[in-house]
């Protein structure tokens, strides 16, 4: 599904060259649920933009969903983001005076689709997270878990290959954090693909595999069993090159 | 795609109002100052009749009788010249005539109020030559007669717009017969007589015979020059009396040659006979080439025009700052949609939607600010009075002004917003 | 102060502090070349034209009825008109006349003395000297001086139809074209002989003061028909009640008349130069409008760029700076991109006069005009900054600590 070799990201202002991404390699498949760690400023953010195609990379491949994003044109790049990307962010980015509706309807727009086939879809998404009755409300009149389905519903409603979630719950309490847990852990097991970031432990562990970014590059590969089963954890490390800075 | 990008621009302006409503007043009054300048100066430089304004020619001759000419060669002639010109069978039609005002009144009418009316008097070339719009009846066929044809003003005035051929008018005393009543009609600029500051009065109210206008003795209203004294116009005939300027329509260049070749052999016969000190210089002019050369464009209007571009461009470097503060607020909702799937191309368009929506709400009120200060300027600049109207291919111009002003605001900040790195905007 | 670190700050937001400087130059010289023209058409209408300007009242008519071409008819009627007229309070003397000085048309002659024709080949002048008919009233009416001689008289006006030279009356500097300090009295000229010589009036503006030439004839009852207008001298403070009064006195004589306008001699300067006031009147609502919407996009400029600042300037506040600093940094940069405004305006205003030159006539800019109108600059966008810059010297340093 998401391929990445020796991907590296370099922000160059006029001193300082700054490897945000280090000789990156990371191999997802189709269907597993990845959960990113690591401490602040690691590259964590740039990994999701990178692997968004929000943002470019400086060296090395990344295939997504068998398509080379090499060379591709901004058109083309967004059309794969629309297509095969949904995004779910720490603080849901809902537009704050469009309706649950028009939010989910937004990456819609950007496709052929008309206006029967858009209703359709928004509303299979909504049923999906459990908000098809509150089509119609604002997102203020929403909490901050149902905020965030309807984030996540917006982020279904293409029917995107792959989920890249930052810090999904950062801004939810303990109980809004499980609902949408819950939430992600079904579309998982439904077959949806999803990477998330995240600082919390038990998050992590709950899913099957685990990714540490520390200074650019994957530095722990651990995958866990589901947390009700014994703790045996099988650790690689892969180690990248080492690389010199400017 | 079109109405998704209309229903965003229409949220977009509601979002932030006063905002748009500062962009929209300020485009709207410099592009409907400009407008309404560009009317007033398309007014005085428009051809007024365009379908032939290149086969007539206003005469000027050099007979001037001493060697102290007024100007080489002079717009007006004498009677002599000017029947020299009308006897001619060369121009397919010619007007000979002069400028005078006459009070009027309906003869039947047991009111005595009478209508100060501008006259022209002249030969009955005119009406074809000018293609005159008759209402009803037609011109009258000699240069001689009590008969009169009236513009559809005075028409209107003393006998409420009706079909009045066949009445009578009293005319300083004398009474005349109306042949014909002429539709409105507006020559801006009033070619056949742009001398003597008239270039914009409107066109006459009463056109008389002539040889009729002479012989009562009507005076002259306009330039007249002499090197002897006169009693009146009716004394002008066989003296150096200078008052009439000529109008002849020549279909093509051999006409105008033979035409030329006319005017000159005739001044050769004067100066044979001594009677022509200055050089031969008879010059024939079109519509187009005589208004130029009149300068009847008021340099007035045009400083001023050049100022109000002065000022579209202040209003536009407005709006542009105005709407780089309202994209860069925007960022946010740019970054999220680039972060769903909106390419550079969509949000690119959005944005054009939005300004071109923009520019026509703009392009309306500024055609109404327009027509406004064409009202407005009348009161600073009373002469303009005939000429401050706006024609349909000015209201096009507006519109298509206030558009490529809302775009061209709209350039700098739309490019800004598609460099917004999108990561960095959505934390 | 820092200026250098404004400086750069500036430099940081190119476009918009470029797209700010150019309107502030634009309105820069807008603001001189109006005031420029404003101060030209009132100099013009508060030239000396040598009339005293407070007691003359013109009032100009013209006959609707065929009657009138009967001379002797018009004749008496107008006799009648100014024997009324003389009889209103107030009026001192009333005469008429076939046009009035303030004027560029009219009926003009060429004049030589005849032991000098060729004068008017070398003085292009002479051969457009205004050809005044009146009668001997005008000299009382219009509060005309001499300079030599004597005004005309009855006697001047010969039998009609009579082919004997005229006597005339000439302006000063018709005299002095002629016969330069000579006298003039006595002496013949094509059209008559000279009994009397007027000091300078005004007869044409557009024409330089040395040049107004015009010579007065008693022959407008003869060419009645050119009279057109009546010239009345009034005491001051019974103008207004008079010119109430002169249309209903000469329709009362014969009501077959159209009376054009009632007016003063100022009017009549005034209306001369209507086209240069309505212009200067034009030029100044334009920059009343320029400079309110510079206004805006000051006000804009600086609130877009403080919100963009915010967490800065809390933590210049957190620092240690106090609300009077920050509203002195934020007016001090808002100085300084007017100074650059004014700087480059200052050549705007130049290009602007000199291209205005080309279509209309108006005065240099001069430093007096220029110092106001930066002065006007700053402070009208010293006020649209105003509560901008208070609102930033009030964002709390707590600001500085948020990351939200």
């Amino acid at each position: 599904m998401l391929i990445m070799n020796n991907v590296s990201r370099i922000y160059r202002n006029d001193t300082i060259k700054t490897h945000a991404l280090r000789d990156f390699s990371l191999h997802v498949n189709a269907g597993e649920f990845v959960a990113v760690t690591g401490p602040s400023g690691s590259g964590k953010s740039t990994f999701l933009n990178v692997a968004g195609l929000l943002d470019t990379f400086d060296q090395g491949e990344y295939t997504l969903d068998g398509v080379n994003v090499h060379g591709l044109k901004d058109d083309d790049l967004s059309r794969l983001r629309n297509e095969k990307i949904g995004f779910i962010f720490q603080s849901y980015n809902l537009i704050p005076d469009y309706s649950v509706f028009d939010n989910v309807d937004m990456p819609l727009r950007y496709r052929n689709f008309n206006a029967a086939q858009r209703k359709r879809r928004v509303e299979q998404s909504l049923e999906k997270v459990g908000l098809a009755s509150r089509a119609n409300y604002l997102p203020s009149q929403l909490s901050g878990g149902q905020q965030q389905r309807v984030a996540i519903a917006r982020a279904l409603a293409g029917e995107p290959k792959i989920l890249l979630a930052d810090e999904p719950t950062g801004n939810l309490d303990s109980l809004m954090a499980r609902q949408v847990m819950e939430l992600l852990h079904k579309l998982n097991q439904e077959g949806t693909t999803i990477i998330m970031v995240t600082h919390d432990p038990d998050q992590a562990r709950e899913v099957n595999r685990n990714i540490q970014i520390i200074d650019g590059q994957i530095s722990d590969f651990k995958i866990y069993a589901p947390l009700q089963s014994s703790q045996v954890s099988q650790t690689e490390t892969v180690k990248g090159k080492e690389s010199v800075d400017a | 795609m079109l109405s998704y990008n209309l229903k965003l621009a229409m949220h977009s302006f509601k979002r932030a109002p006063s905002l748009y409503f500062l962009v929209l007043l300020t485009l709207s009054v410099g592009v409907g100052l400009l407008c309404a300048n560009l009317a007033l100066v398309s007014s005085m430089a428009g051809d007024p009749i365009p379908e032939k304004s290149g086969q007539l020619f206003h005469v000027s001759m050099n007979t001037w009788p001493n060697d102290q000419p007024q100007s080489e060669p002079f717009h007006i002639l004498r009677y002599r010249e000017a029947m020299k010109i009308s006897e001619s069978d060369i121009p397919k039609h010619s007007a000979v005539f002069y400028a005078s005002g006459v009070y009027a009144r309906d003869s039947e009418s047991e009111s005595l109020k009478r209508f100060d009316s501008s006259v022209r008097a002249t030969t009955p070339g005119f009406f074809p030559l000018t293609k005159a719009p008759f209402a009803y009846g037609n011109g009258f066929a000699k240069s001689s007669g009590m008969e009169v044809v009236i513009g559809a003003a005075l028409n209107q005035k003393i006998f409420a717009g009706a079909n009045s051929v066949g009445k009578t008018l009293e005319l300083d005393g004398e009474l005349l017969t109306i042949t014909g009543v002429l539709k409105p009609w507006s020559l801006r600029p009033l070619f056949y007589h742009a001398t003597e500051g008239r270039a914009f009065n409107l066109t006459d109210d009463i056109y008389v015979p002539l040889e009729t206008a002479i012989d009562l003795g009507w005076s002259i209203h306009a330039r007249t020059s002499t090197t002897v004294s006169y009693k009146g116009v009716q004394f002008t005939r066989d003296r150096d009396v200078f008052y009439l300027q000529a109008w002849v329509e020549l279909e093509d260049k051999t006409k105008q040659e033979a035409f030329q070749n006319y005017l000159d052999n005739y001044s050769q016969t004067l100066k044979d006979a001594g009677e022509h000190p200055l050089d031969i210089l008879n010059e024939l002019r079109d519509v187009n080439t005589w208004l130029s050369e009149l300068k009847i464009v008021d340099q007035k209007v045009l400083a001023f025009t050049l100022a109000s571009v002065l000022f579209l461009c202040v209003c536009v470097f407005n709006a542009s700052s105005l709407l780089l503060s309202r994209f860069h607020s925007a960022k946010f909702e740019v970054g999220l949609r680039r972060a769903i799937g909106a390419s550079n191309k969509n949000i690119l368009i959005q944005g054009f939607t939005e300004s071109v929506l923009l520019g026509l709400v703009a392009g309306v009120v500024s055609l109404l600010l327009s027509w406004l200060f064409l009202k407005l300027s009348i009161t600073f600049l009373p002469d303009l009075a005939n000429i401050a109207v706006l024609d349909p291919k000015l209201l096009l111009l507006g519109m298509l002004l206030a558009l490529v002003t809302s775009v061209s605001s709209a350039l700098y900040p739309l490019y800004r917003a598609n460099r917004f790195t999108i990561s960095a905007e959505l934390k | 102060m820092n200026i250098k670190a404004l400086f750069k700050s500036l430099l940081l937001r190119k476009f918009t502090t470029g797209l700010l400087i150019l309107q502030l130059a634009i309105t820069l010289g807008l603001l001189v070349n109006s005031s420029i023209l404003a101060f030209d058409a009132k100099g013009k209408i508060s030239q000396i034209t040598g009339l005293d300007n407070d007691n003359i009242l013109f009032m100009s008519t013209q006959p609707t009825s065929g009657s009138y071409r009967d001379l002797d008819y018009y004749r008496s009627i107008v006799t009648q008109d100014i024997e009324k007229l003389n009889q209103l309070f107030g009026v001192n003397s009333v005469s008429i006349t076939n046009q009035l000085p303030i004027a560029t048309q009219g009926m003009s002659t060429n004049i030589h003395d005849l032991d000098n024709p060729d004068q008017d080949r070398t003085d292009k002048y002479l051969q457009n000297v205004q050809y005044i008919l009146t009668q001997e009233n005008l000299a009382d009416a219009m509060g005309l001086t001499l300079a030599e001689g004597r005004f005309l008289n009855k006697a001047d006006q010969f039998d009609f139809g009579s082919e004997q030279k005229r006597n005339i009356v000439v302006t000063e500097s018709l005299k002095r074209a002629l016969y330069g300090d000579e006298s003039a009295i006595g002496q013949e000229t094509n059209i008559g002989f000279i009994v009397g010589v007027i000091k300078g009036i005004t007869l044409d503006p557009t024409l330089p003061s040395d040049k107004q030439y015009g010579v007065f004839v008693n022959t407008v009852m003869e060419y009645i028909f050119t009279g057109r207008f009546y010239v009345l001298n009034v005491e001051p403070q019974q103008m207004a009640n008079v010119r109430s009064l002169v249309s209903e006195t000469i329709l009362a004589v014969q009501a077959e008349r159209d009376i054009f306008r009632v007016f003063t001699m100022q009017e009549h300067l005034h209306r001369f130069y209507r086209d240069d006031t309505g212009l200067a009147d034009l030029f100044l609502l334009l920059c009343g409008l320029m400079l309110f919407i510079t206004a805006i996009s000051s006000y804009a400029y600086s609130q877009f760029h403080i919100s963009r600042q915010q967490k800065f300037i809390g933590i210049r506040r957190a620092l240690g700076a106090r609300k009077k600093d920050i509203l002195f940094y934020v007016l001090t940069e808002n100085w300084l991109v007017y100074s650059f405004g004014c700087l480059l305006g200052l050549v705007v205003t130049i290009g602007f006069n000199i291209l205005l030159s080309q279509y209309i006539s108006l005065s240099k800019p001069d430093i007096a005009l220029f110092l106001l109108a930066i002065g006007v600059i700053f402070m009208s966008g010293t006020v649209a900054t105003w509560f901008p810059a208070v609102r930033t010297s009030n964002i709390p340093p707590v600001i500085a600590t948020r990351t939200v």
